[in-house]
């Protein structure tokens, strides 16, 4: 008895006091939103932050932790009062625990049940979210019934179905959108025409197309700033306008010539295509080895399949090769351009291999110039929307997205995959007047790949591969 | 008999009140949630927690995955950057790899009215990068990411390296532009 006595004397002074026993609350997945006021439901829109809704009681509850990550707001806990206060630049939410009663900035909000603690976890009814402020400055907070998750409604609001109608010769693409006004036409050409869209798709792409229609595709890109449409139009297309008017967004494409319509980017005529002169560059070179994995050097690597490369463009497609560098040399970006440029290069392949910390990266990235200009440009830092002469490579986007299509499909088919194309204006590209891309070929950090490329007839192969895949560009296949 | 007298006697019933007393306020106090709910004095005190979001790159290298770190909140903007930087450079919890070279520091952080943020980063971002574009682009697109989704009002970000210019990480990705944290999904 006394030597018990001792034991609990010695645990409580020593600090380590015995959890305390939560009173026995059931938490189950929330069966019906009957406890809360009912919201609309929300659609289930991509990248939207959200937090799961348990029932406790028979109320739905959101925890506090995920409440403050939704609100982004800080979290003050006074364990003497049992009082958990959220901080957000313009709101503070003040929540007790067993009480049914929330502060929020300076009004009291009756909740529909208690604010309850559950394994050392706040939870607080999502009735709570009805009386938080709706101003652009703290985030918007729903409760999706439906799914039983409360949601951050993008501040870009939603983008919906879009729908495709045809009357007059002019085919038109509507779609609902909050912030209409700020949707911009990305690309501009017929095989890949795409508009940017603020918000968070919510809705669902049709099911077909009307055939006396010029939208021959319709695909949705995510992007983090919002979503982009893309279409594939009729090469007879004419030209095109987009309307923006009370949450909506409105694309269209006449078939002849209209005034006041837009025109679009200039493309290639169709068919086989000039490629009279190719321009290899090697990357990296001198002090700037690259990637370096073992006896595996990048610098040389690339030098190497330039070599191995260049007869092989010369034989299969009869156009002159020119290489930036054919030593070990370092060159900069503006020498590398002045060579391609001078040499009135028709195609500029600029051939890398790759790298990643972890070894399960592997297979090849195509870098193609953007068809839009640099982001200063876009995000207004410039008066006015011009092309410089660093991003001139922006003008052969369609081209240079062709050529990036074509060699991954043929790498892809060698075993070099997978192969991943990014619109992104490589540093190899800069001031370089000319259909080009970035290939990162292989990833020598990925032992398969190394393997594969360490082989006898390895770089072979692999020259095969990008001569195919310039071949298939060449003649438009 | 007794063995004890009545003062010891008297005196040991104290001392067992008092350990119980003692042990009762203890659990009154802690009855409070512990653990997730983190316990700060007053709220009073500046200091809070935040959820931070970072991003850091799967391990296929194929994209940014993002990961929810709780942090003590900090007031001023270099130091909320820095706190970030330094969470980059510690890398991930779980799965996901860390892409920052080694040792990046924040050297000087300044936001214009435009929401640009001139981000100074110490020689190591420069000097301790090693890999191709695929780190290169990974990388830099967890560092603009992570800003971007935890300083709202950062809306582009342009880095330099040790006070100079920036053109390039590795080589393959110029840096010599603002870069806005939107375009790297």
């Amino acid at each position: 008895m006394r030597r018990g006595l001792a034991l609990v004397a010695l645990t409580v002074l020593l600090g380590a006091t015995p959890a305390p026993v939560p009173a026995p609350v059931p938490v189950t997945p929330a069966a019906s939103p009957g406890a809360t006021p009912a919201e609309p439901a929300v659609p289930a829109a991509a990248g939207i932050q959200s937090a799961p809704v348990v029932a406790i009681d028979g109320v739905n509850m959101v925890s506090a932790q995920d409440l403050a990550r939704l609100l982004d707001a800080s979290r003050f806990w006074r364990a003497d009062v049992r009082k958990l206060v959220l901080r957000a630049p313009r709101l503070r939410i003040t929540l007790t625990v067993d009480t049914p009663i929330a502060i929020v900035d300076d009004q009291t909000v009756r909740l529909a049940g208690s604010v309850r603690s559950r394994r050392g976890e706040l939870f607080v009814p999502v009735s709570l979210l009805t009386a938080l402020p709706r101003d652009s400055s703290t985030a918007r907070l729903v409760f999706d019934p439906a799914a039983l998750r409360v949601r951050v409604a993008p501040l870009a609001g939603y983008v919906g179905s879009p729908f495709v109608q045809t009357s007059g010769g002019v085919t038109r693409v509507v779609f609902p959108a909050e912030r209409a006004e700020s949707a911009d036409v990305a690309g501009r050409s017929r095989a890949r025409f795409r508009v940017r869209v603020p918000g968070a798709f919510a809705g669902a792409l049709p099911d077909s197309l009307p055939e006396d229609g010029v939208v021959r595709d319709l695909r949705l890109s995510p992007a983090a700033s919002g979503v982009i449409f893309e279409l594939a139009l009729a090469p007879e297309t004419a030209n095109f306008r987009i309307l923006r008017d009370n949450g909506r967004v409105t694309l269209e494409f006449a078939s002849v010539p209209t005034p006041g319509f837009e025109r679009f980017a200039a493309e290639a005529p169709a068919g086989p295509r000039a490629v009279h002169l190719i321009v290899l560059d090697a990357g990296h070179g001198g002090i700037d080895s690259g990637t370096r994995v073992g006896t595996a050097i990048e610098k040389e690597l690339t030098l190497q399949l330039a070599r191995v490369l260049a007869p092989e463009l010369e034989r299969r497609t009869g156009a002159r090769v020119v290489l930036t560098r054919s030593d070990d040399r370092a060159l900069t970006q503006e020498a590398r351009a002045e060579a391609a440029n001078r040499a009135r290069a028709d195609l500029v392949l600029s051939l890398h291999f790759d790298g990643f910390p972890s070894p399960g990266a592997h297979g090849a990235t195509v870098f193609c110039p953007p068809a839009s200009t640099s982001d200063a440009a876009r995000a207004g830092y410039t008066p006015l929307a011009l092309t410089t002469w660093r991003e001139v490579a922006v003008q052969h986007a369609v081209a240079s997205r062709t050529l990036a299509e074509a060699l991954s499909g043929a790498l892809e088919s060698h075993g070099f995959g997978p192969v991943r194309v990014r619109e992104r204006l490589p540093v190899a590209l800069l001031g370089v007047n000319a259909p080009g891309i970035l290939v990162e070929c292989s990833t020598l950090t990925s032992p398969d790949d190394l393997t594969k490329l360490l082989r006898p007839a390895g770089l072979r192969v692999l020259a095969s591969a990008i001569a195919d895949g310039v071949v298939a560009f060449q003649r438009d296949e | 008999m007794n063995r004890f007298p009545l003062w010891a006697r008297i005196g040991a019933l104290l001392l067992a009140l008092a350990v119980f007393g003692y042990a009762g306020w203890r659990l009154w106090a802690s009855r409070a949630p512990g653990g997730v709910v983190p316990v700060v004095a007053a709220d009073t005190t500046q200091a809070g927690m935040r959820s931070m979001t970072l991003y850091f790159p799967d391990a296929d290298g194929e994209r940014l995955r993002s990961e929810t770190r709780e942090m003590l909140e900090q007031e001023g903007l270099h130091e909320r950057v820095a706190q970030l930087v330094q969470a980059l450079d510690q890398g991930p919890t779980r799965g996901a790899v860390a892409v920052l070279p080694a040792g990046t520091s924040v050297l000087h952080a300044y936001l214009d009215d435009q929401g640009l943020l001139t981000l100074d980063l110490s020689g190591a971002f420069r000097q301790s990068f090693s890999g191709g574009a695929r780190t290169e682009e990974l990388a830099i697109g967890s560092l603009v990411r992570t800003l971007g989704d935890n300083l709202p009002e950062v809306k582009r970000v342009l880095l330099v390296c040790g006070g100079a210019p920036l053109v390039s990480l590795g080589g393959h990705l110029p840096l010599d532009q603002p870069l806005d944290p939107h375009d790297w999904p």
